[in-house]
């Protein structure tokens, strides 16, 4: 209900901006352009008198077209000034459901999106979210608590985590009362941090799957292959999986799980193994319930 | 294979971390980083769990074969794996570098004294118990303190964990070592404190 309501009163907003833009420029930059006319017609003179009508001609060319500029930087404000007002209008009147609903929010980012407009992106700090909703305090703690977690598991997952893992301890960090996280939020968090240069950045390892990494670590292809194979065995890969599911030769697999282990941290030895004797386990792909 | 790593409890009600069903955990890390969070976690889990049982001695024996007072979490059946001697070793050596267990005896490094309380509060535990019980200035025997007929606190101390307490309350003027016919007796004075 409240979607459909909503995608209602975005699409009103749209064309009562694209009517106004219309009305406005017929009545306001027309008028001076037809006043700065008569100069144009006799270019084609000769001698002196035309030479110094050509520099009249050209400084009422110059008047002309500063005067259109001005008009259409004048006209451009107003219609901001009135787009704002109806943004900033139909913020606070939806405001709690903005901060509350997370399809609510995303429809709301989706319609900013769909205009051009950032809600991050404003005059003042916190941009548009700040200014109009409060929400610029929402955004920059949703940040601080996902850098949070991501900090305080690296040294169990060498800076690796996956999204849904994630979400689900900024949701436990966040407590019940403060509402819903969802993917698309921390997502969207996330891309705000990469101007900090925190290295935070999203992995796609194929399966539906995507990581965090929080530290400045290029991952190869080779380990973008691991890290896939772990999310599909719960967190463990052997040499074996490499060889017989990818091709691999036993010494690509051996020295790309061991640069994994020993290099990077990336994964955790199990030298016990029942087939193998040696296992590797990607901490971050590991199924925890704690 | 699909598994989830959780939590469980022992027979003993012991609860042990995830951490603990994850089969790497039994291996000593290569990576340094990594190896010492595994001995953080191995180090709160042995001392928590001597706490839950009253155990005061771990020997590297203890990880040579099942039938230990710490199978519980030296091994995990549900996924087949254990500590090995050489990383049982290694463990105790990083309790003893902590000041968190000391070798007992001394001069030999396959068993440590476990120290999941200091001495001090060990001290403060023989004062207040010797003073709820109306035996200050009285001379206790050593077994008179850690075998005593009613249940105390410190039922059970081995003897050398009680005269590095008995020293804490030496040192603070509340405590003072007596021969006795059959060994060593302890004479606790109120203390200014």
């Amino acid at each position: 209900m409240k979607v459909l309501a909503f995608d209602g009163y975005a699409c009103s907003i749209l064309s009562y901006l694209i009517l106004s833009t219309c009305t406005h420029h017929s009545v306001d930059s027309a008028t001076p352009a037809v006043r700065n006319i008569p100069a144009m017609h006799r270019l084609g003179g000769v001698g002196l008198a035309a030479f110094e009508r050509q520099q009249e001609s050209q400084r009422s060319f110059a008047t002309l077209s500063s005067e259109l500029s001005k008009a259409q930087v004048d006209h451009l404000q107003t219609q901001l000034t009135q787009f704002r007002t109806a943004l900033a209008r139909f913020a606070k009147s939806h405001r709690d459901s903005i901060r509350r609903d997370p399809t609510f929010r995303h429809a709301f980012q989706r319609m900013c999106a769909s205009i051009g407009v950032d809600p991050l992106a404003g005059p003042r700090q916190g941009g548009w979210w700040a200014e109009l909703l409060g929400m610029g305090d929402w955004q920059y703690e949703l940040g601080v608590q996902i850098v949070d977690v991501c900090v305080s598991t690296r040294e169990r997952n060498g800076g690796l985590i996956e999204l849904g893992e994630l979400v689900r301890m900024v949701g436990k960090l966040r407590g019940v009362e403060s509402g819903v996280i969802t993917e698309e939020d921390v997502v969207q968090s996330i891309k705000t941090l990469q101007p900090l240069g925190a290295g935070y950045q999203m992995i796609d390892v194929g399966g539906g799957k995507k990581m965090v990494r929080s530290v400045m670590k290029e991952l190869d292809d080779d380990q973008g292959v691991i890290l896939a194979e772990a999310q599909a065995e719960g967190g463990r890969v052997v040499e074996e999986i490499l060889v017989n599911r990818r091709g691999w030769t036993n010494e690509r697999a051996r020295a790309a799980l061991e640069n994994m282990l020993l290099r990077d941290g990336l994964c955790w030895l199990d030298a016990q193994d029942e087939r193998h004797g040696r296992a590797y386990w990607v901490p971050s792909a590991m199924r925890w319930d704690e | 294979m699909q598994m989830e790593l959780t939590p469980n409890t022992t027979p003993s009600g012991f609860l042990l971390p995830s951490i603990h069903a994850a089969p790497p955990f039994f291996t000593e890390q290569p990576t340094p980083s990594t190896q010492s969070l595994f001995a953080d976690h191995w180090i709160r889990l042995i001392l928590s769990y001597a706490r839950h049982r009253r155990l005061f001695i771990l020997r590297i024996e203890d990880a040579e074969g099942p039938g230990s007072d710490w199978d519980e979490i030296l091994r995990n059946e549900r996924i087949n794996r254990r500590v090995l001697p050489s990383y049982l070793s290694s463990l105790i050596a990083v309790l003893v570098s902590k000041e968190l267990a000391v070798y007992e005896p001394a001069k030999q490094t396959r068993s440590v004294l476990l120290l999941w309380r200091q001495p001090e509060e060990w001290a403060e535990a023989l004062h207040v118990w010797a003073t709820a019980s109306g035996q200050l200035n009285t001379i206790l025997t050593f077994y008179e303190i850690t075998d005593p007929p009613i249940p105390s606190p410190l039922s059970g101390l081995p003897i050398p964990l009680l005269r590095k307490a008995i020293n804490v309350l030496t040192r603070s003027g509340r405590a003072q070592i007596i021969g006795v016919a059959d060994g060593e007796g302890v004479r606790l004075f109120s203390g200014t404190k």
